[in-house]
């Protein structure tokens, strides 16, 4: 199967074509059927390669694309470990957002063209985890960007999803900009793009180590970009004006992840240099408490789940900043489940009450009976409580964090755990406990094709983490950095005891005071929201940072465009002028000779000869 | 060695002219389909050429040289000596421009469809400004490639002047001035080396420049040669256009007509960087190397200059027309790499911004004959309403900006990934321009495309539709099967890379 792996990304893209072209004649469901087939067909094709993968060694195909000088580049496919484990978990995700969106998306007219840009995104985001080379990862890596940028600008007609869709792709963009000034830098360091070149280079020294601490970082500016992480995570709560199951696909579970996978498919290059580790690992830990700190005040059900991708995403990155390879990527995957997972709940709950408010949400636990437990289920795996697939992958970080020796970003992870256990439980009480504050009279649950999506997410999110647990053995971590000579050290490490207690301990510590809170209200709101207003405000308003980009960034770009302008106008326009002027004195003065007078007319011809006789005689005929 | 095969392309929209005689000035119908007929000849002439050149067959065989005219009477002392010969001859990096200057003539006809009055003069204007660009292309000599290059002159002045919008005068004036300006310096440079080396041939100029060994009827300085190559460097900057240069070519994107200004973008102003690596660059290879940083300095600034002016205006065309500006400065970024990657990126970009101008212009067209306007204030949420014509738009806004998959994005990667090589610092400078494009882009068209729908006049206004389609598919298609697959353009472009290292040394 692996030999015909290249054909997983291609099944969406002919389905993205087909339905741009006939979606219209195909009516709302027989384009959601399509879509849903072609993902399917992508998704069996992926099972299939992994399960190849597992008695085969790595494989890896290319074609030549195009030549410069004597440079060959190619494109191809490449199917190791991690992009088989990737392929599998984006097109299940992707499948089961297929089947979730015929449910929520149900009476939008244009469902066809909703349903080409699900095809086109899964395309991209399937022929980036399978990219052998840098070149092709950032030609997919755009792609992807684009894809999010047609979805979260679905609802064009809106003026706050025009702003989020613009937002989302400048904002990526620089990032973007970085990720290719590395890989330039790396090219000319190398002279390839293949990632096993690239190592090969690495490891036998023949690149600086300035240069590769510089383009690893900068390599890591794109990863930035594309995870959410700060400064350049404001696009991704933005983003949240999508559609709901484009949320959770792309805004959660896959295309946020590019920039973990990213890192971790570069990873020999990074742990080649100390500092971009650091740099890797503090940024990581900063967004981890950073967006978990927002999120604990936040109003909208979207947004609050948004700042906690962004927060762990941010785990991930400090995972692999920490050296931990296998716990990145085992984070990612279940995140990949349990946050779909919880914007499909969501979804379900807007699509049952019509608002995000949560002020105007309340009581729904008896009234959604399938989306409550689910939810649930989600809020209790992200919360990190054990048994459940984040608490194994959880700990896998804070043991990651601890060993390599990060020990105050240790002490911040377990601080954001404490945050994300408070601001998921705070969000679970505020949706189904207490009365119903909601206008909507009638609330019924999803229907099926809503709900089984949820249902085997749920599952995942319960049963994924048993892949790599310290009880029952670390399969994937084993199978992950099994005969990859750059990932030795990475694999699972024997945590002290201690620190499991202790995750566990904050989490539960988070829930109780969430319950305390929004639960049964033992401890006033007020409290929260009141007495510090000042640390409310700021937090409520994400630390004012889009503020600050518009009044920093924004006006002094605006302010160049502007000075540009005057330059354009008076400088440039003046120096036309002026050449005009004298060009026009000039016929001025020429006019004024032709005064009819022969003897004028001679006089200057005499001259003119003189000069011309002076010039042959000194140059010999010929200037210079 | 001699066929006729060059001299029918480039003469054959002569054919259209002759019979536009014969058709009433008042039959618009039947003048524009022979306007588009005219056009048709040259394009399968061209793709003929590809087809044959993909097939292996060698370019060199479809060269004429016929004796014209020559200076002074010395024949039997060198018969080569001042002569002026009647000489075609394509190689790969020609026969792509030409190939790309007869599909935006065909497309550019079609788009004449919104021209609304005079068909008659239009199209003999139109006609002989495609034999003025397929000859600036295929000429052998100097002399010959300036009468070609006079030849567009003209009729793009009279095609401006009376067929563009409200200014349309003071924008073919302008035009005339700055273009006219460029070809007295390009004269007097012709003249320099033709008086000071008998001839005017481009090859034999090459050769006496760079191997040298030749006695010469007088000889050229070293300090001559750098005067020489930046008055060419000014003449084809002020086509390109290069800052401070670019002032005409914004009046003539706003004033001009839709289909015209397809053409100018389109090929009018590659002449500018066709020159520069033709001449510039292959007859004076050692001092172009000298000024390469300056030439990637004008290229940055080029570029940002642009993309900083689109951001702040408001009317679409303006907004092209200084993306056009940025646009080149990576022309000149590719240049001023002066290795394999930028050259060639730099002709990439040539080609691909010359289709994805006629798109963006060819849909400005297709608003203007609908809105009546192309300001981004006046209209807004177009693709409620239009949205077939939205998404092209957004499509082409996507390739401007460097979407891989598309054309732009492959010519803007070599050119980056040349001046990376040579000056990291510049290039990163310029890299800049990455995001500025994106932002000014998105700008433009979602503020015409996205939000909501400006005025309720718009209901009922009717979407992109029957031969509206041929232009766009075509040039999308262009643009997605380079960006996909370059290889299709790179292949007929290595030996005249080859060639060009080879003189630089590098």
């Amino acid at each position: 199967m692996m030999e015909s792996a290249w054909l997983i990304p291609l099944f969406p893209l002919v389905s993205f074509l087909f339905l741009l072209l006939f979606g219209k004649r195909l009516k709302e469901a027989g384009s959601s059927y399509m879509g849903m087939v072609f993902t399917f067909a992508s998704f069996v094709w992926s099972v299939f390669t992994l399960l190849d993968r597992f008695q085969a060694p790595t494989y890896k195909s290319e074609v030549s694309w195009l030549t410069i000088g004597d440079v060959q580049l190619t494109a191809g496919i490449e199917i190791n470990q991690l992009n088989a484990l990737m392929l599998v978990v984006v097109s299940l995700v992707s499948l089961l957002i297929h089947i979730y969106s015929k449910g929520y998306m149900q009476g939008d007219e244009r469902l066809p063209i909703y349903y080409a840009y699900l095809g086109f995104f899964t395309f991209a985001m399937l022929g980036l985890v399978m990219a052998p080379n840098l070149l092709q990862l950032y030609f997919f890596w755009e792609l992807v960007g684009a894809g999010s940028f047609l979805l979260i600008g679905f609802y064009f007609y809106k003026e706050e999803a025009k702003r989020a869709a613009k937002k989302a792709f400048i904002m990526t963009r620089i990032g973007d900009v970085g990720l290719l000034i590395g890989i330039i830098l790396l090219f000319w360091q190398v002279g390839s793009f293949e990632y096993d070149k690239i190592f090969q280079a690495v490891q036998s020294g023949s690149i600086s180590a300035e240069m590769i601490t510089l383009t690893a970082i900068l390599i890591f500016v794109g990863a930035v970009g594309k995870s959410g992480q700060f400064p350049l995570h404001t696009w991704l709560p933005d983003a949240m004006e999508g559609p709901t199951p484009v949320s959770a696909l792309i805004h959660a579970a896959t295309m946020v992840a590019a920039g973990v996978y990213l890192v971790a498919a570069m990873f020999p290059l990074f742990s080649a240099s100390e500092t971009a580790m650091t740099v890797v690992a503090v940024t990581g830990g900063f967004t981890a408490i950073f967006a978990a700190s927002i999120g604990l005040v936040q109003k909208d059900i979207k947004r609050v789940l948004a700042y906690s991708t962004v927060s762990q995403l941010g785990y991930m990155m400090l995972a692999l900043g920490s050296a931990g390879y296998v716990a990145g990527i085992f984070h990612l995957m279940t995140h990949a489940f349990f946050k779909a997972l919880l914007f499909l709940a969501a979804g379900s709950v807007i699509h049952a009450v019509h608002t995000q408010d949560l002020e105007q949400m309340g009581g729904l636990w008896k009234k959604l009976k399938i989306t409550g437990p689910l939810f649930l289920i989600g809020t209790l795996a992200i919360s990190g409580v054990p048994l459940l697939s984040g608490f194994f992958s959880k700990d896998e970080i804070l043991t990651a964090a601890w060993e390599h020796g990060n020990h105050g970003l240790f002490w911040v992870a377990l601080i954001a755990a404490f945050f994300t256990a408070f601001y998921m439980f705070r969000l679970f009480f505020m949706v189904f406990t207490g009365e119903s504050r909601s206008q909507q009279t009638k609330v019924h649950e999803a229907p099926a094709v809503m709900t089984l999506p949820m249902v085997i997410l749920g599952i995942l999110a319960i049963l994924s983490g048993y892949v790599n647990t310290p009880w029952f053995g670390t399969f994937l971590g084993d199978w992950l950095t099994e005969g990859n000579e750059y990932l030795a050290a990475t694999g699972h490490m024997e945590a002290p005891g201690w620190i499991m207690i202790a995750a566990t301990a904050v989490s539960l510590a988070g829930m109780l005071l969430a319950y305390l809170i929004y639960g049964n209200r033992r401890i006033s709101r007020e409290g929260l929201s009141g007495a510090n207003s000042t640390v409310y405000t700021v937090l409520y308003n994400k630390y004012f940072i889009d503020e600050t980009y518009q009044f920093s960034i924004v006006a002094l770009t605006r302010w160049i465009s502007l000075f540009l302008s005057y330059v354009d106008r008076f400088i440039v326009g003046g120096l036309i002028s002026a050449v005009t002027a004298t060009v026009q004195s000039l016929g001025k003065i020429g006019s004024r000779l032709q005064s009819g007078q022969v003897q004028l007319y001679g006089t200057i011809a005499f001259f003119g000869l003189a000069v011309l006789m002076a010039i042959f005689a000194l140059t010999g005929g010929y200037f210079g | 060695m001699n066929t006729i095969l060059l001299t029918l392309l480039v003469f054959s929209p002569l054919l259209g002219m002759l019979l536009m005689f014969l058709v009433p000035k008042t039959d618009e119908k039947n003048l524009k389909m022979l306007g588009f007929l005219s056009t048709v000849p040259a394009l399968l002439i061209s793709l003929y050429l590809y087809i044959q050149y993909a097939t292996g067959t060698d370019l060199s065989r479809f060269s004429i040289k016929v004796d014209w005219f020559r200076f002074g009477n010395l024949k039997s002392y060198d018969p080569n000596l001042f002569a002026v010969d009647y000489e075609l001859a394509v190689d790969g990096f020609s026969l792509i421009m030409v190939l790309l200057t007869s599909i935006l003539a065909t497309l550019a006809a079609i788009a004449s469809m919104y021209i609304k009055k005079e068909w008659k003069g239009y199209f003999m204007l139109f006609l002989l400004l495609e034999i003025g660009m397929l000859g600036v292309f295929t000429a052998q000599n100097l002399i010959l490639f300036f009468i070609f290059f006079e030849i567009t002159l003209i009729p793009m002045f009279f095609l401006i002047g009376k067929w563009g919008y409200l200014e349309k005068e003071k924008a073919a004036y302008s035009f005339l001035i700055y273009n006219g300006l460029s070809s007295a310096i390009l004269l007097i440079v012709i003249m320099i080396l033709f008086a000071r080396t008998g001839t005017s041939n481009i090859e034999a100029l090459r050769h006496i420049m760079t191997v040298g060994g030749v006695s010469l009827f007088a000889p050229i300085s070293d300090p001559m040669k750098y005067a020489l190559l930046i008055a060419l460097l000014a003449a084809f900057g002020i086509k390109l256009p290069i800052f401070p240069f670019h002032t005409w070519m914004l009046r003539v994107h706003v004033q001009a007509p839709p289909s015209i200004v397809m053409i100018h973008a389109g090929v009018l102003l590659k002449i500018g960087a066709f020159g520069l690596i033709r001449f510039g660059m292959g007859i004076f290879p050692e001092q172009f190397r000298d000024i390469a940083f300056i030439i990637a300095v004008l290229g940055v600034i080029n570029l940002l200059y642009g993309a900083f002016l689109a951001l702040i205006q408001t009317d679409f065309k303006m907004v092209l027309a200084y993306s056009s500006i940025s646009h080149m400065g990576i022309v000149l970024i590719g240049l001023g790499a002066l290795n394999e990657a930028g050259i060639q990126g730099a002709i990439f970009q040539v080609v691909s911004h010359g289709l994805i101008a006629a798109l963006l212009f060819f849909l400005v067209g297709v608003m203007h004959e609908r809105f009546g306007t192309s300001k981004i204030n006046d209209l807004g949420g177009l693709a409620k309403i239009l949205p077939v014509t939205s998404g092209f738009l957004l499509a082409g806004a996507m390739a401007s900006l460097g979407l891989p998959g598309m054309s732009g994005f492959v010519s803007e990667f070599m050119a980056f990934l040349g001046l990376f090589k040579e000056e990291p610092v510049l290039a990163a400078v310029g890299a800049l321009g990455i995001i500025l494009t994106a932002v000014y882009l998105l700008r433009a068209v979602l503020g015409m495309t996205f939000g909501k729908t400006k005025s309720m006049s718009f209901e009922g206004i009717s979407e992109i539709k029957g031969i509206e389609f041929a232009p766009v598919l075509v040039l999308l298609g262009l643009i997605v099967g380079i960006g996909v697959y370059p290889a299709i353009l790179s292949e007929p472009l290595q030996a005249t890379l080859e060639a060009i290292m080879l003189g630089i040394g590098g």
